[in-house]
């Protein structure tokens, strides 16, 4: 039976739960789901604004509360463990257009099955979950170790990245630890969304359009000189006898190098 | 000598990072590290790799010399004395500078400071000192410090430095004492394993204190590296793992580097090369040494005086398999960790996926390629369910010429350097660190 007390259209009839791209959203959209007792099978998730609208299917907008939010994830963490729930909040964060749907798949396996879920990669639904968290956590990793900052009049140190899943989340940690004493930006050029922290007090997450952001991107003073360094160092550490471009490509890749200083990156001239 | 004073810090920096370039270790690893309040850095156990430079070689720390000035004249060296090149230094205020200023960009994971031999070692290893002290000290520099150890030089200098820094190295550059002797008259074994002796005592000693961190820092806490030239002189492949067998097993040496020959001097002492840096040689050494840490085997396993060089078309493990097929085919639902480790692509990370799935469901072999194991290599050595994946016979010729088939690009594109590409060691399970890659202890260790 569905809430509205009509019987479904049948087999074959699939009911589209239809969530914002994010955590909540998603999480939301597993609750809808799960609790309208459609069945598994009669049910999906899909998120917001993907155009392609599915014939004998029925649509339904996904409400946001935080009590089914918290719900669901406390269900995970209990019935999957802490790890099961860290997984879904990276896949949360990809950019493929069907996570909202594996996620469902990955939990109607993992918050019944027995052993450790997010080991059964041969289960179908587990394996696709592990891709993607693979995926976005690769990208994550890789940002970490390429992401470059330079330094601004206003002696704030600024990041421009243009990554394909949604992670500067996944960074602001790893840099809050690192760089506490420090204000510093890292922003994503795709999503005009910005990590901010402030020295010694932590970070938060802000919208920002990138116009009115590229105004206050002006170069310290010294900012040229330790680009011109490492450059310098950089070209001198190579050993020429053992060139090999190949191998430096396969280990940074290409998309990166529009973001780093080595590679022609000056803040301010994108 | 031609001694610059009047150098500006870029050109000290192109001469230095220059002279430092053949140095192959460049890892962060081995120690994690949280922020402290009012300094800058942390360590991250993994490694990270900043960038990656014209030689596909990973950059991870600013690697420079203190000075290129020497008062030795080992034969391989650039900065040897009778050299005639730029000679400079910089001074602490300098290394401090470039330091901080690099790590805020997030340019790199530390300073990896090196130096020739100004004066005398204790000399050197003073400046090193005071240079570390002020980084540590005045600039609140929290990041990674690997730093080297001159032979010869006090040990209560070396003492001083240990607690400062997060990794030590000393390098034996050739495996045996006769190599030293002909190319390094002023550096001797005993010389060079004296430093290495009293920093794994360092370490030792701090293990089995009560309170281990009672002064503040501790010794040494990545461990100790050292570095042997590859194709300097005659040592054979055998009596290269042995040494570094030696080494992991009686100075708890955390990683043994090794670097291909390159000719830069012209010195009759040293050979000519025609191939160039013995690239594939080197390669062979790393993947045989992953198999000393990670893989359970011993150095007699793979090379033996009787065979005492690599298969230049199989990789160590293949090779292996191949002489020991009685051992094959292993039933991976049923074989433990260690034995499945020891099949040809399967890597660490796969055997562990192994070993966690198939508590859940009987493993069939598509499965096995979702957990990472390389199929092309692994059938030859493997049942799933009792059953092979195609009716084969185990025979050697047959499963050689399909392996070196496989391999056989491969290894032309080392030798060939153009497009050696490297593919992930603990996915593939036949480990391929790049000369200076990132350590991944912590994925074995299980942290990922
Ligand atoms: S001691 Fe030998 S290897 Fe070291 S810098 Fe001097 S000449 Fe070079």
């Amino acid at each position: 039976m569905t809430e509205d007390g009509k019987k479904g259209l049948g087999e074959g009839t699939t009911t589209i739960f239809v969530c914002r791209d994010s955590l909540e959203g998603i999480l939301c959209g597993v609750y809808d789901a799960w609790m309208s007792r459609l069945g598994h099978a009669n049910v999906a998730l899909e998120l917001e604004n993907q155009g392609n609208i599915r014939m004998f299917s029925q649509y339904r907008q996904v409400e946001e509360t935080s009590e089914k939010t918290e719900k669901v994830i406390s269900a995970i963490c209990r019935k999957a463990g802490q790890e099961a729930y860290e997984m879904v909040f990276r896949v949360s964060l990809s950019r493929e257009e069907e996570k909202a749907d594996r996620i469902y798949r990955f939990l109607v396996y993992a918050l019944n099955c027995k052993m450790s879920a997010k080991d059964m990669l041969q289960i179908p639904a587990v394996y696709e979950v592990f891709r993607i968290d693979r995926s976005v956590g690769n990208e994550a990793h890789l940002l970490k170790e390429f992401a470059r900052f330079s330094k601004t009049r206003e002696g704030i140190y600024v990041c421009t990245v243009k990554p394909k899943n949604d992670v500067i989340i996944l960074m602001a940690p790893h840099f809050a630890d690192r760089l506490r004493g420090e204000n510093w930006v890292i922003f994503d050029q795709g999503r005009n969304k910005a990590i901010v922290h402030r020295a010694d007090q932590g970070w938060i997450v802000v919208y920002t359009d990138t116009d009115r952001w590229k105004e206050r991107l002006v170069e310290s003073g010294d900012q040229k000189e330790f680009e011109q360094l490492w450059k310098v160092f950089h070209e001198r550490v190579a050993i020429k006898e053992r060139t090999n471009y190949v191998c430096q490509r396969g280990h940074l890749p290409l998309r990166f190098r529009p973001y780093m200083t080595e590679f022609g990156y000056r803040l301010g001239h994108d | 000598m031609l001694i610059q004073e009047q150098m500006s810090l870029q050109e000290k920096l192109a001469v230095l990072s220059d002279a430092a370039k053949y140095d192959v270790s460049c890892t962060s690893s081995g120690v994690d590290r949280k922020g402290k309040k009012g300094m800058l850095g942390n360590a991250v156990s993994a490694g990270l790799c900043h960038s990656f430079a014209a030689d596909g070689r990973c950059i991870s720390l600013l690697k420079i010399l203190f000075t290129n000035q020497c008062v030795y004249d080992c034969c391989y060296c650039v900065n040897r004395r009778s050299n005639d090149v730029v000679r400079t230094a910089f001074t602490p205020d300098e290394v401090c500078t470039l330091t901080m200023e690099f790590y805020r960009r997030n340019y790199i994971e530390g300073l990896f400071l090196s130096s020739g031999i100004l004066i005398s070692p204790d000399y050197t290893m003073d400046l090193i000192y005071q240079t570390l002290r002020k980084l540590r000290e005045e600039c609140r520099f929290n990041g990674y410090i690997h730093v080297k150890a001159i032979p010869g030089a006090d040990p209560v200098l070396i003492e001083h430095v240990g607690l400062l820094a997060d990794r030590m190295s000393v390098n034996l550059e050739l495996p045996t004492a006769e190599g030293l002797r002909s190319l390094a008259p002023a550096k001797s074994r005993p010389r060079i394993l004296a430093p290495m002796r009293q920093i794994q005592r360092g370490i030792r000693t701090q293990r089995t204190e009560v309170i281990p961190c009672e002064r503040g820092r501790q010794f040494v806490p990545a461990g100790q590296s050292t570095q042997m030239i590859v194709g300097a002189t005659p040592e054979n492949d055998y009596q290269m793992i042995k040494v570094a067998e030696a080494l992991y097993q009686n100075y708890d040496l955390k990683r043994v580097f090794y670097s291909a020959f390159v000719r830069v001097n012209d010195d009759s002492r040293l050979p000519v090369l025609p191939g160039g840096p013995p690239l594939l040689r080197e390669h062979r050494l790393y993947q045989a040494d992953w198999l000393l840490r990670f893989y359970g085997f011993g150095a007699d396993e793979l090379l033996t005086e009787k065979q005492p060089h690599f298969n230049v078309f199989l990789d160590p493990k293949c090779d292996w398999a191949l002489r020991h097929l009685e051992l094959f085919p292993v039933e991976i639902n049923r074989a433990d960790y260690h034995t499945i480790l020891r099949v040809p692509g399967i890597g660490v990370r796969s055997a562990k996926r192994i070993m966690a799935a198939r508590r859940g469901a009987v493993l069939d072999f598509p499965d096995l390629k979702k957990l990472g194991v390389v199929l092309k290599r692994a059938v030859y050595f493997i049942t799933c369910g009792g059953r092979m994946m195609y009716s084969l016979k185990i025979d050697q010729d047959f499963i050689t010429s399909q392996l070196v088939g496989n391999e056989h690009k491969r290894t032309w594109d080392i030798t060939n350097r153009d497009s050696y590409r490297q593919i992930s060691m603990f996915d593939d399970g036949w480990m391929s660190p790049s000369p200076g890659a990132q350590d991944v202890e912590a994925a074995v260790l299980g942290q990922l």
